[in-house]
């Protein structure tokens, strides 16, 4: 869905439809989910957190300034959620090794092993994987992405170079690796 | 796109979220019982133009007293200010000192404390170096 139509959406949500906004949640609720399973100790902890970001989302509504992008704005408030969320639950997520424990691991078929995102939380801290996963998996521009964390666009820049390192790294030595075996 | 961001994009796709009927009743239950808060502006009260008019008429009026004022007060300082004879009585009635100085000699004493503190700086360092063995 392009920015546009998101705008649409918003302003009729905004103008009191309550149909625009189930339409914005239709399109997001899937990536946002997604995005918080990497982010939560459980599942429930990540639909908690999707349940509050589109709650407060619609509550303050009115308070979205359209020169951002409204997926900008949406993935702020989730990141947000997600922090709440996870200082309240006792189980860190560098505590989650196995995969009956880590929501992302369960989500992911076990024919699927080699997923880069398993090693990019393994060797990313936490908000540079938040950059990462904005930049590759939501296709947000460098300015999206430190308007969502925060940061200058310097941070996101400089981070956003070495955790491809790091993952250049991890891939090439993941394909080395099935080499050797194959 | 490079080689990362294809696999990057793809491994993001190949983890598998389904949101639950259970959690879509959720979300459309805890909307429906949220109301948007609406952006409250203040409203903007307009005044008649009886109230320009006043306040313009007013702010007039103060700065004629002022202005009044000031000159009056001028007037009479002028008035005050013209009186040739003072001066010289002035003068005539005030006694005159003579002043005997002399300039202070504070070179040589402050030199000899110099030389002292420098003397007692030089006795410390070397019983610090006997101390510590150097």
């Amino acid at each position: 869905m392009s920015n546009d139509d998101d705008q649409q959406l918003v302003d009729a949500a905004k103008a009191g439809s309550a149909d625009a906004f189930a339409d914005l949640v239709r399109v997001y609720r899937v990536r946002l989910l997604r995005f918080l399973l990497t982010r939560s100790t459980s599942y429930a902890d990540a639909e908690d957190a999707l349940q509050d970001t589109l709650i407060a989302a619609y509550r303050y509504l009115h308070t979205y300034d359209s020169r951002w992008r409204f997926s900008t704005w949406l993935y702020r408030i989730a990141i947000r959620n997600a922090g709440r969320i996870r200082s309240q639950s006792v189980v860190e997520l560098g505590d989650l090794g196995d995969e009956e424990g880590d929501p992302m691991l369960q989500c992911i078929k076990a024919s699927e092993t080699e997923n880069l995102w398993v090693s990019a939380r393994r060797v990313l801290n936490d908000e540079v994987f938040a950059a990462t996963w904005l930049r590759y998996a939501e296709d947000m521009s460098i300015n999206d992405i430190s308007i969502a964390l925060d940061r200058p666009d310097s941070w996101t820049k400089v981070n956003l170079l070495r955790a491809r390192r790091a993952l250049d790294t991890e891939m090439n030595r993941k394909n080395n690796g099935n080499e050797a075996y194959g | 796109m490079d080689k990362l961001a294809k696999k990057l994009k793809a491994d993001a796709a190949l983890i598998e979220v389904q949101v639950s009927d259970e959690l879509d009743r959720r979300i459309t239950a805890s909307l429906q019982g949220v109301r948007p808060e609406i952006a409250v502006r203040p409203a903007v009260q307009r005044r008649p133009p009886v109230f320009w008019w006043a306040s313009s008429l007013t702010g007039v009026a103060a700065a004629l007293t002022l202005i009044a004022i000031v000159n009056f007060r001028s007037q009479v300082d002028d008035t005050l200010a013209v009186s040739p004879d003072m001066s010289p009585v002035a003068v005539a009635t005030a006694p005159i000192i003579e002043w005997k100085a002399e300039s202070a000699m504070l070179t040589g004493p402050l030199q000899q404390e110099l030389l002292d503190l420098q003397s007692d700086l030089k006795k410390a360092e070397e019983k610090v170096k006997q101390e510590i063995g150097l």
